[in-house]
């Protein structure tokens, strides 16, 4: 490996952002051979709500800018479809990336200007509580914590879906929620584990 | 240089051996103490034969050489051992020069102590020993070298060219004017290929069929030339210079000894069928037709499957108003057998079926073309006769997409750059451009135009207006989503990052035509095998070099050139095309070819009959006699590749200048250097064991 047991000048130390985040990310991520073809900006159905284009941000963690990434809304942003990472022509594995993106923001409390961390928070807080997700507690609980006058406005979806059973309103709790919080407690100590794993230099 | 030189043979060594050790100036030097090698050798192996050691800083140069050839002469040297580089480099470079000396060049033998030593290690003293080790297991082995004589095979003057289209044409017109004959075989009714569908060729924007059916005619007239199209090789037998090759002549149920080319039996057929092959679906054909009117030769062919008379055995109209009476029902498949010397594989490409890539599109919605589509439909002779129309036929578009990369450098399809479609693409904005005053967006990953007036032809179309967005296309769709899209109902939204600005763009177009990669032939597989040669695993044929020897194949006498070795353009199929033909044409001026005489062969007497061997030969040199129940090897095929010698279970395969003696000595020799006396009698007193 180049430049293995003595340290890197500074300026060519770069490189350390992206092997942090390929590190952070689990299995292969493959974020290395990305060819900035943006395939995954132009098939990302959240990239009109992001400050940098999923290709963008690549290009920002090779430079490491890693205090924009952090602060970058991208991540917060993606839903999770896998548009991007079944279409990507590297086999670059996106959403994933996007994870360990959160992750490392999460861990070092950096955070983007913007209600989408805390969006997740509910949302993970609702899994812990019922085993699923629970929409109408989502929304309400979020809106009315950073938006409460677009409230009334959200009235109409919410009574529609509700009615065409598209979303519960009372939350669903699944049979063995104590044994979920059991795997998510274990999953996140092994979180803590790996994020004290040595970055491969 | 310095010698170490013994004053007298020591009894009982039957051979006089010298060793040479090279510096290679400090590719070994710098590792591996060569004076101390060469010490070692006159010292420790003197009871082996060595008479001399020396070492010098390049064996390779003349002067390298001219010791060794000086001391066959005054020393009487009749073995010779080279510690340098890999006999990849420079075995053929000593081999000449013992043979210049009157040695037998096969007596050589060139043991590596820079690729396998000095490359590869940093510790001198580790390195040093390690280079004595080889020096001591070329020093063993060599005794047992046998002289060897090179394989002689005479070569037939005749050539087969399989595969019709620009690089086979090309090949076949440089053996045919050189005075030798050419049998070429097509598989479609007329010779062409490709470029025959093309309307204008990158970046001259000459016409592609008045560059290449003069080529054709000079190829269907040429004397030395015979024809075989609407046919297929159906079996090779035999070895360079002497294959026989059997080409099957489908039936054409036309009478090419009656029949004119007057077209009149095309006009009167009935039957009207989809021509998914010339003209990309979007034209007609007649079920009696040629594939297009500059068709080479003129004599057309009735498809059985869409024909009335073989359909339902009514109509004939052909056969009635053929003023020539060469309309032949009976006619039937016939086989016939060539003999040629050299064979030269121009099989040529498929495109990439763009219906793989689902989200754009391609056979779902209507106005979304393939490259060969917009090809045919830009050609003044095809379907649409020049004009540049929608699906419908007659809306001229507004505003259209070009996608590069469709099936290239994807993971998911195709690892490699199809390496035309950059350049295709461009010519196809010019073309859009020329015949509409449609807007023509250009969508690319990186533009690839390294050829000769390639990125002039780049700067001309920017020029012209055509707009560049740099980012892969994510999907097409034909449904309009946001709010300020109604105005574009019914038209095709390119999705794509505009990653130059790094925002997400939505435009809408009303045509998208796919550069759609090339593929190897769907049976390019099953035709390598047919012709003994390999392909990569993307089905492409592998060359002997890819840099040095780009045209032949592994196999002797079997040669490649054009689209059957990978993507490329018509210039470098023309310049295989010659390649391959100037390196048979060498083959069929000397008259005969030297092989190398590193051969198996099968000891019949132990030979079991198993046949474990015939299908592990990679060069199907192995034929079986059913009679006598044994293998025996084709000399000509054989490669010395050693497969069948290693996996023969009764032992009874042997390999020239790699018998069992000569590798057991060899390993002798190493562990006797590196202290480890074998175990067992020395290896002369042993038989050589089976495997």
């Amino acid at each position: 490996m180049p430049g293995s047991g003595q340290a890197d000048p500074p300026s060519v130390r770069e490189g350390d952002f992206l092997r942090e985040v390929i590190a952070a990310t689990a299995g292969d991520s493959r974020l290395g051979c990305c060819i900035q073809c943006g395939t995954c900006g132009g098939s990302c159905p959240s990239a009109a709500d992001m400050d940098h284009t999923p290709r963008m941000l690549f290009a920002m963690i090779r430079a490491g800018l890693r205090g924009e990434v952090l602060r970058s809304t991208t991540p917060w942003m993606c839903v999770s479809c896998y548009f991007c990472a079944v279409r990507c022509p590297q086999e670059v594995h996106i959403p994933d990336v996007m994870y360990a993106v959160k992750a490392i923001a999460t861990r070092e409390g950096v955070m983007p200007d913007s209600t989408a961390p805390d969006f997740s928070r509910t949302f993970v807080s609702n899994i812990h509580r019922y085993g699923r997700s629970y929409e109408v507690g989502l929304a309400a609980k979020h809106y009315i914590r950073h938006y409460p006058l677009r409230l009334p406005g959200m009235a109409p979806m919410g009574i529609a879906m509700v009615t065409k059973g598209r979303m519960g309103f009372a939350p669903h709790r699944i049979r063995g929620v104590a044994g979920l919080r059991a795997i998510l407690a274990r999953a996140e100590e092994l979180e803590r584990d790996g994020a004290t794993r040595e970055v491969p230099a | 240089m310095s010698a170490s030189n013994l004053p007298a043979q020591p009894d009982g060594a039957r051979e006089r051996i010298g060793v040479y050790v090279c510096h290679c100036g400090s590719n070994i030097a710098a590792t591996v103490d060569v004076e101390a090698v060469r010490d070692w050798s006159a010292e420790h192996l003197g009871d082996r034969g060595v008479v001399v050691a020396r070492d010098y800083k390049f064996m390779c140069a003349s002067t390298g050489q001219e010791l060794i050839e000086q001391d066959i002469k005054e020393l009487g040297l009749t073995r010779v051992v080279v510690a340098a580089c890999s006999p990849h480099m420079h075995e053929k470079t000593f081999r000449g020069a013992c043979r210049r000396a009157g040695l037998n060049p096969y007596l050589c033998e060139l043991v590596s102590i820079r690729e396998q030593d000095s490359w590869v290690h940093t510790d001198r003293t580790a390195a040093t020993a390690k280079a004595e080790a080889i020096v001591a297991g070329g020093v063993y082995r060599v005794a047992h070298s046998e002289a060897l004589e090179p394989f002689r095979v005479p070569i037939d003057p005749a050539t087969l060219v399989v595969g019709g289209g620009i690089a086979g044409i090309s090949a076949a017109l440089e053996i045919a004017d050189a005075g030798f004959p050419v049998h070429l075989v097509e598989r479609e009714p007329s010779i062409g290929g490709h470029m025959a569908q093309f309307d204008k060729t990158f970046p001259t924007l000459d016409c592609a069929a008045c560059i290449l059916t003069p080529r054709m005619v000079t190829a269907g007239m040429h004397q030395n030339i015979t024809l075989h199209t609407w046919s297929e090789v159906t079996d090779v037998a035999g070895y360079v210079g002497n294959f026989t090759v059997t080409i099957k002549h489908r039936a054409r149920y036309v009478d090419t000894a009656l029949c004119t080319g007057c077209g009149i039996c095309q006009e009167k057929c009935p039957s009207k069928v989809v021509d998914t092959r010339y003209e990309a679906g979007l034209g007609y054909r007649k079920g009696v037709y040629t594939p297009f009117p500059q068709a080479v030769p003129k004599y057309p062919v009735i498809d059985v499957e869409n024909c009335i008379y073989f359909e339902k055995g009514t109509c004939g109209a052909c056969k009635k108003l053929c003023p020539t009476g060469a309309i032949d029902f009976d006619q039937k498949d016939e086989e016939v057998t060539v003999k040629v010397g050299n064979i030269i594989i121009a099989t040529g490409f498929e495109l990439f079926d763009a219906r793989r890539v689902e989200q754009y599109g391609y056979g779902r919605m209507p106005n979304v073309f393939t490259s060969l589509e917009f090809e045919r439909m830009s050609n003044a002779a095809g379907p649409t006769a020049g004009r540049i129309v929608l699906r419908d036929g007659v809306t001229e578009p507004k505003a259209v997409g070009i996608v590069h990369c469709v099936g290239s450098r994807d993971r998911n399809y195709n690892n490699y750059c199809s390496a035309i479609c950059c350049m295709q693409s461009l010519k196809f904005a010019h073309l859009v451009r020329e015949h509409t005053d449609a807007t023509v967006y250009e969508f690319y990953i990186d533009i690839r135009a390294p050829g000769k007036a390639f990125d002039e032809f780049y700067q001309r179309v920017m020029e012209e207006g055509s707009v560049f967005v740099r980012g892969r296309v994510a999907a097409i769709s034909d449904t309009v989503r946001l709010p300020d899209e109604e105005a574009h109902q019914g038209r095709l939204i390119v999705s794509v990052e505009d990653t130059l600005a790094g925002v997400q763009r939505r435009i809408p177009v009303d045509m998208v035509i796919l550069s759609s990669g090339l593929e190897p032939a769907t049976d390019a597989q099953e035709v390598a095998r047919r012709f003994g040669i390999t392909c990569s695993a993307d089905g492409w044929v592998i060359e002997r070099h890819p840099k040095l020897d780009p045209v032949a194949t592994m196999t002797e006498g079997v040669f490649a050139a054009g689209c059957a070795l990978g993507p490329r353009d018509i210039p470098a199929s023309v310049a295989n095309g010659a390649a391959a033909a100037a390196r048979v044409l060498a083959r069929i001026q000397e008259g005969e070819l030297a092989l190398e005489p590193i051969r198996a062969t099968v000891d019949q007497e132990r030979c079991s009959g198993c046949r474990i061997c015939n299908d592990l030969c990679p060069y199907s040199a192995i034929v079986y006699h059913g009679w006598e129940q044994v293998s025996e090897v084709n000399p000509a095929l054989c490669q010395g590749c050693g497969v069948c010698i290693a996996a023969c279970p009764a032992g009874a395969i042997s390999g020239s200048g790699f018998s069992d003696v000569q590798i057991l000595s060899q390993i002798d020799g190493l562990l006797t250097a590196l202290g480890g006396a074998p175990p067992g009698p020395a290896v002369e007193e042993r038989e050589a064991v089976p495997a």
